[in-house]
């Protein structure tokens, strides 16, 4: 008895173990939705993992059999509850993501709202064809990312909404609409940037480009020469593509030192056998030198040299522009229960840059902020979205603070934010309306003129909020 | 002061299971009240769910104990250790407050049965021996779940704090292990 009773227990052990581990890498937070850095959460009614049109259809039927709302969801990285709301059904668009169409001659495709970026690039790779514009990184949603209105890193394209040539709508009554330009152009420039409450995007026409070959190349600059020198150098050069600055957030060159990366054209051929897309490499590495700049000044100095380092190796390297376009995120995973990473990003005339950058300076120190990471890219002069960010051409500048997550501690970067929002509007700039809900009501009006008449066309073509988010609840009047 | 020789293998063993439970449990401890504040919205919920622990706890080590006579201090003991061992893998997979509350009441129950290890060491020394072994072994178990709650902050900002819960678990499950060569036995002086 005795040996098969302690052998009975190691087996027991291990199952509960392994069935404990299992359940806890599938759990996905039940009927609690938030956002990935769990800054906001909410309780609400239920999550439909949608797969097809009918099961949209169905979850808005019973919204409103049930007088409930309904918020839509992707890869959920916008920090202002704009994918749920208080005691709503929340649609989980991530598992409808067919890729429906690609017509190689016209570079257009056609995909469900749910696919991301990742899984276009994986499709469209073989056929030398590219993305015009996306984020940074590939792991958003299309919906999402058309909800957001994104910009990327290409000088040459425009906003998002520049690449979108037409999608399909499902609105409050059931009807599903064709939207574009010319067709029910009304909700074009509304349901592009207007965060998910028009309407569920089921899918779109994207706009491609083909395929090039970069070299990549990085120049160390000064916070100071970084202007002018983009101006001279890099803002009409047909020859440099994709382009991303990094400014130093190390005490021992806090916002002095930057580089800037440029990925430029070269008359090389891609590579013939067109390689498969990389994976992300050192994972693991990168999130523990993230982390340690998260925790410590002294780790903050040492990112920053091997950065330098590193990204100056990279000089000369020869990638195609869907390589280029996969840069690593999984790294900036990140499960504390005491803190959370805080992104914001602000846009500011080229001409206002320097200024702005010492003003932020002051301020973070001022408010002691845990500042990380910031990077900026350039963003022209977009105006067709009704919520539009790019009134004027501007640097986007990202930041990423690491900050606790007590009451006490949100509310003070809340207010350190609304002087971080009055510095960018003192420079004739604006602010990003994906992150926090921190920024008061007028500074939401000074950075987007038009919100009033944004949320006076909601009530109009939506009269019941069937769409409903907490963006909308916080700040429609 | 009783020469070494004179403790049984039996007794040496119980009391390294008995160290390194403490530091299983050593290493979660800390970790679990800030857990336990993080799933129940406020300090209420936090209260009653520390407090659910305590009232059984304190109720059935009483019952425990005095059934320990009947039925045998090493099964208890052992009940105690593993139950709590698959209590700790629960934690990282419950996501509301009633769930807290279930496992509260449960650790507490296993908590207690625990508790027979008291007497167990007692019937199985002589009333000379006791305080110097206990202390010798327990000094160890100790040292090692002070320095293991300062490397499981460091772990638990670079992973999560789920991780701490699996290691303890471990480390528990473990030390019930060790109880295997353990006989129980009575040393009536």
């Amino acid at each position: 008895m005795r040996k098969r009773f302690w052998v009975g227990g190691i087996l027991l052990y291990s199952a509960a173990l392994t069935a404990s581990v299992l359940i806890w890498l599938s759990a996905s937070e039940p009927l609690i939705a938030s956002d990935v850095n769990r800054l906001m959460s909410g309780r609400v009614h239920g999550i439909v993992s949608v797969k097809t049109t009918a099961d949209i259809a169905a979850a808005l039927d019973k919204a409103k059999k049930k007088n409930l709302k309904i918020a839509i969801s992707g890869a959920r990285h916008s920090q202002g509850g704009h994918s749920f709301y208080d005691g709503a059904i929340i649609l989980d668009m991530t598992k409808y993501n067919q890729i429906l169409q690609l017509d190689p001659v016209n570079k257009i495709i056609r995909v469900q709202s749910g696919a991301t970026w990742g899984d276009i690039q994986e499709h469209i790779h073989p056929h030398g064809l590219s993305i015009r514009v996306m984020q940074s990184s590939n792991i958003f949603t299309i919906g999402g990312s058309i909800s957001a209105n994104v910009h990327g890193r290409d000088l040459h394209e425009g906003l998002l909404i520049d690449t979108i040539e037409s999608f399909r709508l499902m609105i409050s009554d059931g009807r599903i609409i064709q939207v574009s330009r010319t067709e029910n152009a009304e909700w074009f420039p509304l349901v592009i940037g207007g965060y998910g409450l028009f309407g569920v995007v089921l899918d779109a026409d994207i706009r491609l480009t083909d395929d090039q070959t970069y070299v990549e190349r990085t120049i160390p600059l000064s916070v100071e020469q970084f202007p002018d020198y983009f101006i001279e150098h890099v803002k009409d050069n047909p020859d440099v593509r994709l382009t991303v600055a990094r400014l130093s957030t190390a005490p021992s060159s806090f916002l002095q030192e930057m580089y800037l990366m440029n990925y430029e054209k070269t008359a090389l051929p891609l590579p013939t056998n067109s390689p498969a897309l990389e994976e992300e490499r050192a994972v693991e590495l990168t999130k523990f030198l993230f982390n340690l700049s998260r925790k410590f000044d002294w780790g903050k100095n040492v990112t920053w040299s091997l950065q330098k380092r590193l990204f100056a190796s990279e000089t000369g390297t020869i990638v195609s522009r869907n390589i280029a376009m996969r840069p690593e995120i999984q790294f900036l995973e990140y499960r504390d229960v005491q803190r959370t990473d805080i992104l914001q990003e602000y846009f500011v005339p080229l001409d206002r840059f320097v200024p702005f950058v010492v003003g932020l300076g002051e301020l973070v120190l001022e408010n002691r902020l845990n500042l990380v990471n910031i990077t900026v890219r350039y963003v022209p002069k977009n105006e067709e979205a009704l919520l539009s960010y790019a009134r004027e051409e501007s640097f986007a500048i990202v930041l990423l603070f690491n900050h606790k997550r007590s009451p006490r501690e949100i509310s003070h970067i809340e207010r350190a934010t609304q002087e971080m929002v009055d510095l960018a509007l003192q420079h004739g700039g604006t602010y990003y309306l994906t992150y926090q809900l921190f920024p008061t009501d007028a500074q939401l009006n000074a950075a987007y003129p038009k919100a009033i008449s944004f949320f006076v066309l909601k009530k109009k073509l939506d009269p019941d909020l069937l769409f409903m988010n907490e963006f909308y609840a916080r700040y429609a009047r | 002061m009783t020469p070494k020789t004179l403790i049984s293998p039996s007794v040496k063993w119980m009391i390294l299971s008995l160290s390194t439970m403490t530091f299983g449990a050593g290493f979660v401890f800390p970790f679990y009240l800030i857990f336990i504040k993080e799933m129940s919205g406020n300090f209420t919920e936090f209260g009653i769910a520390f407090g659910l622990f305590t009232l059984f706890f304190t109720y059935l080590n009483r019952l425990f104990n005095s059934s320990s006579e009947r039925y045998g201090r090493k099964a208890f003991l052992l009940a105690g250790t593993w139950g709590t061992a698959f209590l700790f893998l629960l934690f990282p997979i419950v996501s509301s407050v009633w769930q807290i509350y279930v496992l509260q009441i449960a650790l507490g129950t296993f908590g207690a049965m625990q508790k027979t290890s008291k007497a167990f060491i007692a019937d199985m020394t002589e009333g000379n021996q006791r305080g110097e072994l206990i202390g010798r072994y327990h000094f160890g178990g100790s040292l090692f779940s002070g320095a293991a709650v300062i490397v499981g902050g460091v772990l638990i900002d670079f992973f999560t704090l789920d991780l701490i819960f699996y290691l303890g678990s471990f480390v528990v499950f473990f030390s019930g292990l060790m109880l295997i060569p353990v006989k129980e036995s009575r040393v009536t002086s």
